[in-house]
Parts: C-alpha cells; sequence; structure tokens
C-alpha cells in the first residue's frame, strides 16, 4: 500500500508542474499585462515596471525564476493588488469557497441519500416518481437560473434572506448560495443512491437478513444502505473537490469573496503571481482528492493496489 | 399509474400557478412611489455599492471612479468636488490665490487640520504627498493630471536636464523650440520683469513672497531629453542642432525637489505649473494631490493602508477592508470638520453584478448604488420610480478609427461611416443615452461653445463613398451593395460588455442598411482589446470611451494630444497641438473656451472618431439618503451625505444640482 501512495505521489508533483507550466505559458500568450488599463502609463513609466517585475528579460530566465519559487511555495505578491500576498489572498477567500462547498455537499448527502433511499424503498410509487422528477429537474436546471429563482422567491418577494454577500457564517446569507450549489449534487446522489440501492435490494444477503426476520430498519440501515452507498462514495472525491474550489457560478451570483472569484479575476487582470498561485492550489487540492479516493478503493478493491 | 401521473400534474400545475400568483400579485404590491423597500438603517450608517474591487487604498495609485469615492472619505486633499457642481470647495487650504494668468496657485492652509492619529497637518505633507505621487516608482495611473506642474513630467518620466559643466548653466527649451514658440506662462518670466502677478486680497496683500525655488520656478523652462538612453539618442539623431548642443554636456536627472510643489512656509503651498490651467484648483481635488501619510508610507511600505497601519486626513478612516466584500470607513474624530460629518460609517459594498447589485438596494440591504447598476431592461420598472437618478453625465461613447490603414485613411470614408449612422434613433434604443456629434458632452461645460458635428445623411455618405472610388449601388430589391468596397480590411473591435455588443451590432446594421457595406464584428476580452487599441493593432473601428477626470473640454480634447497614450487613432497633428496650447496660454476664459472648441472642431473635421453617445447617470438610491447628488462624474464628497428619519424631508425624485 506505501509502495502504492508512494507512486501515486511521486506522478502527483510532475502532473503539478505541467499544470503550471501550461497556465504560465497561457499567460504569456494573452494580450495585455496587469499594468494595462484605460488609461495608458508614460512609455518611461512601462519601461520601470518592466525592468521591477524582470518582464524585460528573456523568456527562459522568467519561467525559471517563477518556477523556482513556486517550487519553495512561494506564490509571490499579487501585481493587482498592492501589497497582498498571494498565500494572503488564498487563506483569505478559501474558508468562504470551502464552507459554502462543504455545507452545500453536506445537505446534498442528506438529502440525496433520504431521498434516492426512499425512492428505491419505494420503487414505482407516487414517492418515487416525485423524487426522481425533482432529481431530473435538479440535474437540468444550471445553477445560474435556480439561483435567480430561489433569490426571486427568497428574497425578493418574502424578504425573508438576503439576496447577495457574505455576512460569514453561520448567518443567513449562507442558505441560499448552500442550497443553489448543492442542487444538482443533491440529484446525482438521489439517483446514484437509488440505483445502488435497488441493486442490492435484489441481491440475495439482503433476502437472507429478511429471512432471518430482522425488522426492515435494520435490513436497509444495517445492510442496504452500506452496499446501495458504495458510487456515492466513489463520487464524493471529484465532487468535493470540485465543490471547494469550483464555486465560481454561485460565488458570482451571490457576490461571495471565494476563491473562485479571485481566479476569474485575476485572470481578466493578468496578475500572474495570484493565477499561478490559484491554479497550483486547485490542483494540488483536486489530486489530492482524488489520491485519497485512489487509496480508498485500493483498500476496497485489491486489484487496483497492482 | 395514470392516475398517479394525473395527480402530480395537477399538483405540479398547481404549485408553479401559485408561485407565479405569488410573484406577479408582489409586483402589482411594489408599484409604488419607490423601487422596493424604504426603511431608514437603525444607525446613521449608509451602505453604499460601490462596484469592483478596490485595487489599491492607496490614493496614488488607482484611477477608477469606485477607488476614487473610497479615497474620497479617507484622504482629504487641499480641496474638495462640490457634491453638486464638482467645482473646489476649501478643504484643508482655507483660501487660495491665483495669479492673473491661472499658472501659479498659492494655496493658504488652515491651522487646526490633523491626521487621524491627532498631529498637525501642515504644507510640507501636502509637498510629500504630490511628489511622492510623481515619482516613477509609486507607478501612478493618473500621474499625467499633474504634468501641468513645472518639472512634473520630467521627474515623472525620468527625464534629464542638461548642463554645462563650464558655465554651470542649463540649456534651455526655449532655445531648441520649434518655429513659433507659444508664449510663456507668467510664471515663467523672471519675477520683476513682469507686472505684477496677483491681485492683492485683504488677506494676503503680498502673496508671492519670493524664495530661491520661486526664483528657479520663474526662470525659462529647462531643456528636458528622455531618460532612456534609446529614446534619447533617437530623437537626438533626429535634431542634429539638438545633438551637437548637448554633446560633451552633463547629463542630470529631474528630482523631486525639482517639481513646482513648494512650501511656502508652514501653512502655505505654492504650486508653479508650466502653461495656464484655469481649471487647475479643482484639477487638485482629484486623488493624486490628496494627503498620504509619510511616516507609515515609510515604516510599513506597500503595506501601509492595512487597517492596522494606516492614518488618514480624510472625514472618515479606515476600519476594515474584507477583499470583494466591503471596506468600512468611520467617522474621524480628528477630522477638522467633524461636528459637520453626519454618518457614522460607510460600508463600501464589492459587487460588479448588476443584478444582485439591485436586488440588495430592492430588499433595503443597500442604501444607493453605483452609478450604471440599473440593467436596460429593469428600466422601465425602476425608472418611473422618484428614487431614480436622471442627470447628465461627463462621459462619452465614440468609436476611434485606426486612420493608418486604407480604406479608412479616406477621410472622405472615414466620413461616409459617420454620417450613414442614425445616431438620434440608437440613443432612442439605448434609451439613458443622448446622441453625441461633437467630441466633448454636451450641456456639461457651462459657456463652451460646442462645434457641431455632422448629423446623419446616409444620401451624402454614398455619395462620399462614390468620390472615394467605392460606389454603392441600389439593388433591384432597394437595398444598397458596395462591392469595390474591401470590407475583409475592416472589423470592429469592442470589449466583451452587453451594452457595447449592442452598440456594435446597431453600427453593423446602419452600415449594412446605408452603405450595402458588412463590417465585421471582433470581440475581444477587455486587457486584450485595450492592447490592441493602444498598438493600433485592429482593422478599421475600435469601441473608445472616455470620462471626465476634472470638469474642462480639455479633459476630452487632450487624448489626441499625444500620439501614443489613450489616443487609440493614429492620428496626429501638430496643428491641433498647437491650437490646445493656444487655448492653455489664454488667460480670458470664454476667448480660450472658443479656441478649445476651435480645436474641437478641427478634431471632428478630421474624424479619427465617430462620436456616438453621451450616457446620463443611471443609478438609485434610497429617499432618505440625502446630500448625495447625481453630479456629472458620480464623485461624492462624504461628509455632507446624512440620514433622513422625517419622511416628509426626503427627495422624492433627482435632487436638483442647481438649487
Amino acid at each position: 500500500m506505501l509502495r502504492f501512495i508512494i507512486r501515486r505521489l511521486i506522478i502527483t508533483i510532475p502532473t503539478i508542474l505541467v499544470v503550471i507550466t501550461i497556465t504560465w505559458g497561457l499567460i504569456r500568450l494573452a494580450p495585455g499585462n496587469f499594468y494595462t488599463g484605460d488609461k495608458a502609463l508614460p512609455e518611461a513609466i512601462e519601461q520601470n515596471i518592466r525592468e521591477k517585475y524582470g518582464l524585460d528579460r528573456p523568456w527562459h530566465e522568467q519561467y525559471l525564476r517563477t518556477m523556482g519559487q513556486i517550487l519553495r511555495l512561494d506564490f509571490g505578491t499579487s501585481l493587482r493588488y498592492e501589497g497582498k500576498s498571494v498565500n494572503e489572498i488564498i487563506a483569505r477567500s478559501l474558508p468562504v469557497s470551502a464552507t459554502v462547498g462543504i455545507l452545500a455537499y453536506l445537505l446534498a448527502l442528506i438529502v440525496g441519500i433520504t431521498v434516492g433511499s426512499i425512492a428505491a424503498l419505494k420503487q414505482n410509487s407516487k414517492w418515487d416518481y416525485a423524487s426522481m422528477t425533482l432529481a431530473m429537474l435538479g440535474i437540468s436546471i444550471p445553477n445560474f437560473v435556480l439561483g435567480p429563482i430561489l433569490v426571486l422567491f427568497f428574497s425578493l418577494t418574502l424578504y425573508w434572506l438576503p439576496p447577495s454577500r457574505w455576512d460569514g457564517f453561520p448567518s443567513k446569507s449562507v442558505i441560499l448560495p448552500v442550497i443553489t450549489l448543492s442542487a444538482i449534487y443533491m440529484a446525482y446522489i438521489a439517483r446514484l443512491t437509488r440505483a445502488g440501492m435497488l441493486e442490492v435490494l435484489r441481491s440475495d444477503y439482503i433476502r437472507t437478513a429478511r429471512s432471518k426476520g430482522l425488522s426492515e430498519t435494520q435490513v436497509v440501515i444495517r445492510h442496504a444502505l452500506r452496499g446501495g452507498l458504495l458510487p456515492v462514495v466513489s463520487y464524493t472525491g471529484p465532487a468535493l473537490a470540485f465543490l471547494l474550489t469550483g464555486t465560481v457560478v454561485v460565488e458570482s451570483l451571490f457576490v461571495l469573496p471565494g476563491l473562485g472569484k479571485y481566479f476569474i479575476q485575476a485572470s481578466l487582470n493578468r496578475d500572474e503571481p495570484l493565477i499561478l498561485g490559484i491554479v497550483a492550489f486547485i490542483s494540488m487540492t483536486l489530486l489530492t482528492m482524488n489520491l485519497l479516493v485512489d487509496i480508498a478503493y485500493g483498500y476496497l478493491d485489491p486489484r487496483i493496489r497492482q | 399509474m395514470a392516475q398517479i401521473y394525473v395527480k402530480q400534474a395537477i399538483a405540479g400545475v398547481v404549485v408553479v400557478a401559485l408561485l407565479f400568483t405569488a410573484i406577479s400579485c408582489h409586483m402589482s404590491a411594489t408599484n409604488e412611489e419607490f423601487f422596493g423597500r424604504t426603511v431608514p438603517p437603525e444607525r446613521n450608517t449608509l451602505r453604499y455599492v460601490n462596484g469592483a474591487e478596490p485595487e489599491s487604498l492607496d490614493p496614488a495609485i488607482s484611477s477608477g471612479q469606485h477607488e476614487a469615492r473610497i479615497y474620497m472619505s479617507l484622504y482629504e486633499g487641499l480641496v474638495e468636488y462640490d457634491p453638486k457642481s464638482l467645482d473646489a470647495i476649501p478643504a484643508i487650504a482655507e483660501r487660495w490665490d491665483v495669479n492673473n494668468d491661472s499658472s501659479e496657485f498659492v494655496f493658504h492652509l488652515r491651522r487646526n487640520a490633523r491626521w487621524s492619529n491627532g498631529e498637525p497637518i501642515n504644507a510640507h505633507d501636502f509637498v510629500y504627498s504630490i511628489r511622492r505621487s510623481l515619482t516613477p516608482e509609486v507607478e501612478s495611473r493618473s500621474a499625467g493630471l499633474a504634468y501641468p506642474i513645472r518639472y512634473a513630467e520630467a521627474f515623472n518620466a525620468g527625464g534629464v536636464f542638461v548642463r554645462d559643466p563650464a558655465s554651470n548653466q542649463f540649456l534651455l527649451e526655449k532655445d531648441f523650440a520649434g518655429d513659433e514658440p507659444a508664449a510663456a506662462a507668467l510664471s515663467q518670466k523672471s519675477l520683476g520683469t513682469n507686472e505684477r502677478e496677483y491681485e492683492p486680497t485683504a488677506a494676503e496683500p503680498t502673496p508671492d513672497r519670493d524664495t530661491p525655488f520661486h526664483q528657479f520656478m520663474h526662470s525659462p523652462d529647462r531643456l528636458v531629453l528622455p531618460g532612456a538612453e534609446k529614446a534619447r539618442n533617437k530623437l537626438l539623431e533626429s535634431n542634429p542642432r539638438l545633438q551637437a548642443a548637448v554633446a560633451g554636456k552633463e547629463l542630470v536627472k529631474a528630482r523631486a525637489e525639482d517639481v513646482g510643489v513648494e512650501p511656502v512656509d508652514d501653512y502655505t503651498v505654492r504650486i508653479s505649473l508650466s502653461e495656464s490651467v484655469p481649471y487647475f484648483t479643482e484639477l487638485v481635488a482629484h486623488q493624486i494631490f490628496r494627503l498620504v501619510p509619510r511616516k507609515v508610507i515609510e515604516q510599513y511600505g506597500a503595506k501601509w493602508t492595512d487597517p492596522s497601519h494606516i492614518i488618514s486626513s480624510g472625514a472618515f478612516k479606515l476600519k476594515s477592508w474584507k477583499p470583494y466584500s466591503e471596506v468600512v470607513v468611520e467617522r474621524n474624530p480628528m477630522y477638522w470638520d467633524a461636528g459637520s460629518v453626519r454618518l457614522d460609517e460607510i460600508y463600501f459594498y464589492t459587487s460588479t453584478d448588476h443584478p444582485a447589485t439591485m436586488n440588495l438596494y430592492k430588499v433595503g440591504a443597500a442604501d444607493a448604488v453605483l452609478n450604471h447598476s440599473v440593467p436596460n431592461a429593469w428600466l422601465d420598472v425602476v425608472r418611473p420610480k422618484k428614487d431614480y437618478m436622471d442627470a447628465a453625465e461627463a462621459t462619452i461613447t465614440y468609436i476611434l478609427i485606426n486612420i493608418t490603414q486604407p480604406p479608412m485613411n479616406d477621410l472622405r470614408v472615414r466620413r461616409a461611416f459617420n454620417i450613414s449612422i442614425d445616431k438620434i434613433n440608437y440613443s432612442k434604443a439605448r434609451r439613458i443615452t443622448k446622441p453625441l456629434f461633437a467630441f466633448t458632452p454636451e450641456a456639461i461645460f457651462v459657456g463652451y461653445p460646442q462645434p457641431k458635428g455632422e448629423g446623419f445623411d446616409p444620401e451624402a455618405a454614398r455619395k462620399l463613398l462614390g468620390e472615394a472610388g467605392y460606389p454603392v449601388t441600389q439593388k433591384s430589391d432597394g437595398t444598397y451593395q458596395c462591392e469595390k468596397f474591401p470590407a475583409d480590411e475592416v472589423k470592429f473591435a469592442f470589449p466583451t460588455h452587453s451594452s457595447n455588443r449592442a452598440l456594435a451590432e446597431f453600427m453593423q446594421a446602419q452600415w449594412k442598411q446605408n452603405l450595402g457595406i458588412t463590417v465585421m464584428l471582433s470581440n475581444m476580452e477587455s486587457k486584450t482589446y485595450l492592447a490592441a487599441r493602444s498598438k493600433l493593432d485592429y482593422k478599421g473601428f475600435a469601441f473608445g470611451s472616455w470620462g471626465a477626470d476634472y470638469m474642462d473640454p480639455t479633459t476630452f480634447l487632450n487624448l489626441f494630444k499625444t500620439r501614443g497614450g489613450d489616443n487609440g487613432s493614429g492620428w496626429w497633428d501638430q496643428k491641433y497641438v498647437d491650437l490646445l496650447e493656444e487655448a492653455n496660454h489664454t488667460i480670458e476664459p470664454q476667448k480660450r473656451y472658443a479656441l478649445l472648441a476651435k480645436a474641437e472642431k478641427y478634431l471632428l473635421d478630421a474624424q479619427p472618431v465617430i462620436p456616438i453617445e453621451t450616457p446620463a447617470v443611471n443609478w438609485v438610491k434610497k429617499p432618505y439618503v440625502k446630500g448625495l447628488y447625481p453630479n456629472p462624474a458620480c464623485l461624492f464628497a462624504w461628509k455632507f451625505v446624512y440620514i433622513e428619519r422625517d419622511a416628509s424631508k426626503w427627495d422624492y425624485g433627482t435632487p436638483s444640482l442647481t438649487d
């Protein structure tokens, strides 16, 4: 197992470097610079800036310098936001994204598993049809449509919840973004649970459990759910990684100061250190999550370890 | 089974119907005087949606309007913008003297002004702050606004003077100027030789107290060469006379101490300009002239604006800054005019999403929002309300033409494209704008004899194209075609934004309809577009827009004073520059305006731009927010803003800017 983990880690590091290299190249290819603005700078000042940030050096020198800094996990200072270090920006914005992401995933798990199980246990009933219709809606309504509908109803009509902005956790401002973000995951998990449960409920060991005379609750919770949830577990890794980092749409809908917001702005601003920092961070998170899932799989299925 | 479906379908329909009924009932119920709830906040706070995230809280650095608004709460200047007219009103300078041709300004500071830590503010603080804004390493984006100050440009752009080591004399600009050197400003003539510069006032019988620095300011302009060797050599090569004169001389870098800002005594600042600038007192209200704390900057460097370090000079001081969320400022008890400040706190919310902004406003979570927050599709609902702000704005939208490439290097073609656009109908479609035929916005500069540009005349446009060698013919179905026109050579580049796309598509349709020419649209990400535009790396047309930095026509006309920078058209004409220079050396205001109008007419005739529209301001504020006026630049002196709890004193409609 240790060898397996080490082997995976060895692949992970070059993957991150390749991702950063490609990102670095793309930033260089994009026209314009971080100092390009509505008001053009005098030539002499532009020259000063280029010297200060080493932009007048040959590209390979710039590349090696940047990579050297990143390898030392020093992402530097934002070019756009005076005096703010990239690490500081990530440390400040990640908690917002993570709170929304984790809450959304918890909500998705609770609702999804409950709804999915009910649908499976009462297959072909009106409960089943109703919940699967909702799940279908959840998957097919994009969050940039769902969000405004929720805002229209709960904020602008009923005045119950704030329509946007972040007041920290816990506060009312968390509710709408979390629901909006979790809808699609909720729906997926409900469908995965239903499918998994249906398969398990038909299997022999459930029949055995029932014939042993166990109560229906015990059958469902102790036996059926365990087997039925395996697909949900394997879905958790990638889903969580995306939830932690990829809440971009919800962040701009609800004006949340999260990581996704910074990422978009950094790209528009050509803020190279910040882009590279966030890309490195997101790819590390994604790869770690994948690694964790693979390790979990390795435990579950010895064939994968080989 | 079928039954279940029917029941579900019925239930579904009922739920949806209820939802829509609730929403539509609500819509009709809110059909009131104002947009959304109008409950004043419990405390004297203002929650203002301010737009994009401020890039920095350092007033020397950023040039955005949203940043300027925050700076105006934190930093005090010599003067402040009047909340209605944007004219200069006293701030730390309680009065000022201007010499006869507006080329030298003496500001007299009040003695009771203090920093937020209680230390007194004096003339040296201003000299430091202005010099700092001009320091090349600070990379101020607005430094150009201070260039009328003597040697400010030389210092900011790293220029050098030329000194003769033998005589220790500097070479002078006038010895190398062109054929007709413009008349020098009063402040460049030596002291004592000219008529008395200042009209004496009761408070200051002798404002021009003499100092060695003042003598230096009153000596003829020194010659300034580019600091960068490459640029300097290029210039010298093109001018053999200059090259010969510079050979063997010493190059002396322009220093901060050479810039024309002088502390005459602890409470007097004298600013010497290199030309007449009648609007200079209004210009001095700009953020780059505002006070910044030397001690904190020297101690903490770029981190000086952290809430734990910052010392401010304005009516408010920084309380907290949560990036991409809010900047909170609170009342500064040390402020010289603290007694008249009525708000305890201002929350500057960050939001660039218009619907999200308007939602915050509607539910009463924001008291006022930034300009242009009301989306076009919402206008029918929001504009009739009494909290909608409707007033002229000092901004223009135009189309730049790359005149360096055929076919647009032909004036007739440029004119044809201009007069084939029905700008009046375009403005009707845009709803909050007025058509623009000249280059300066209409009805902003009082008394300015704005020249008339050409109106809509598709017939003449087709004739012009024909004269240029691209005949327009009418097809049997009544539409036009222009087969000879190289449509591949012309595109319309614009930065991604829905309203820019609407503009580009309208122009495309007009040209197709009236000239039979299809111009392809090229949609670019904002920075890509700016980079392409400044390098003239576009074919044909590019979108342009400009907001006034100060209330004078030159804030628009100066765009074409330089070849590079924000020009973007490739058009540059010495005669135009001379006209502007002449105007800037004219003392009599109406005569100066006439000269500027002549320059503007010259620009319009050369047609490097197609003027399109002047927007109107387009924002909302709750009726209980008083003292906030829809001035043409959307800059607010926050100390005048307050929350009115008595509904009879609320604003019912746009507050007047002239009362």
